[in-house]
């Protein structure tokens, strides 16, 4: 019934503006929606991505490129939106206090500030619904 | 204008005001301020459906001052009614222009209010929120049309942050208990956000509930009464709403656009 990604990945880049969001918003949609997930995780990670991408381009430094890699495993599917503009303070300090960190760390199990290639980076983890209920 | 006049034209009915036009503008504009309230209130009918109150507003105002210049005094009509055609008429209109509405294909629109149908029953019987298969299963549609219509429905029906809270029915956030410790949370995040203590009662009771409380999105739609896909609208907007008041210089997504299901 669920198509078996494996350990599949979907890697896109996008120029980073806002008029793209909606296609990686798309995107991870799709890609959520062919994996045990509940139709509320769909729309959390929906809104984790839109949230998390508007967190990164407001940073300093204009990024040009948005990366999204979505990587199915066997318990869970991790999302990773990054920029591609090195910045000197990621994650920003007092990040804890703000409104984006509150509705990310809501939407998903885990949310982690992180480095890719010395950008910043969001990793989004949600985890799948095991075959035997929750 | 000086405000003898006005007073004067306060005791004029809209029959003496109407044969004093075109010519005089202080008639016209006692006019424009007589039916103003009809303009709002029609406006208002149109609230919910993603358009800022504002800019109905500004819609139905331009709607009443075309029905003012074009009302006709010889026909036997009121003009409270031909108004009130006119004002609906340019709404409707300013709706059309912006594509929403009639550019969701009709077969993604009858999925929407499939999905709306069996969700609450199909999450009751698995005890869960139900996976997109799942629903697409009882649904008689494949995954890929079950999301294209959330997409959808989240493109053209965007609940307004000025609609008039409870309209849904929501629960008022007092009613959820006032001494919850995450109740001051919020308030301690309004000290943040403080746009947060802006927003319209059913908006906070939603994003309370899905950010303070944890609830799903499922779960909130029960206890608010209103559907699981407009509380994931009702989210979407909030969010963009608050982005925008917390940092009014910063880049906001854009509503998902139709053109890639059209």
């Amino acid at each position: 019934m669920f198509t078996d990604l494996g350990t599949d990945s979907v890697r896109l880049s996008i120029p980073a503006r806002s008029e793209y969001i909606h296609v990686l918003r798309s995107v991870t949609a799709a890609v959520a929606g062919r994996l045990p997930l509940s139709l509320d995780d769909v729309d959390d990670l929906r809104l984790a991505v839109d949230e998390a991408c508007a967190r990164l381009l407001a940073l300093p430094g204009e990024p040009a490129t948005f990366r999204l890699d979505l990587r199915s495993l066997p318990d869970r599917l991790e999302v990773v939106a990054a920029v591609d503009t090195p910045t000197q303070t990621w994650p920003p300090i007092g990040f804890e206090d703000t409104l984006s960190w509150r509705v990310l760390s809501a939407l998903a199990e885990s949310v982690r500030f992180e480095l890719w290639n010395g950008a910043p980076a969001i990793r989004i983890v949600k985890r799948t619904i095991s075959r035997n209920g929750r | 204008m000086t405000a003898r006049a006005r007073v004067d034209l306060q005791e004029l009915d809209e029959r003496e005001l109407f044969g004093m036009l075109p010519k005089d503008t202080a008639a016209r504009e006692e006019l424009t301020r007589r039916f103003l309230p009809l303009a709002e209130y029609l406006a208002r009918r149109f609230s919910g459906r993603g358009e800022s109150q504002d800019d109905l507003f500004q819609v139905a105002s331009l709607g009443l001052l075309n029905a003012i210049d074009r009302f006709d005094l010889s026909r036997d009509v009121q003009f409270s009614t031909y108004a009130a055609v006119t004002i609906v008429g340019e709404l409707k209109r300013h709706f059309r222009d912006k594509g929403w509405a009639v550019r969701v294909p009709r077969r993604l629109q009858e999925i929407g209010l499939r999905i709306n149908a069996v969700l609450p029953e199909l999450s009751q019987q698995l005890g869960r929120s139900p996976t997109i298969d799942e629903i697409a299963a009882r649904c008689d549609a494949n995954a890929e049309e079950i999301l294209e219509a959330m997409e959808a429905s989240h493109a053209y029906a965007t609940s307004s942050l000025d609609a008039p809270a409870g309209e849904d029915g929501a629960a008022p956030i007092e009613v959820l208990g006032s001494d919850d410790p995450s109740m001051e949370l919020l308030e301690e995040w309004a000290s943040v956000a403080p746009a947060v203590r802006d927003l319209p009662q059913r908006e906070r009771t939603v994003l309370y509930l899905r950010f303070f409380r944890g609830l799903t999105q499922s779960e909130i739609a029960r206890e608010v009464g209103v559907s699981q896909m407009h509380v994931s609208r009702i989210l979407s907007q909030t969010l963009r709403e608050l982005r925008e008041a917390v940092n009014p210089g910063a880049p906001v997504a854009e509503p998902e656009l139709l053109e890639e299901i059209d």
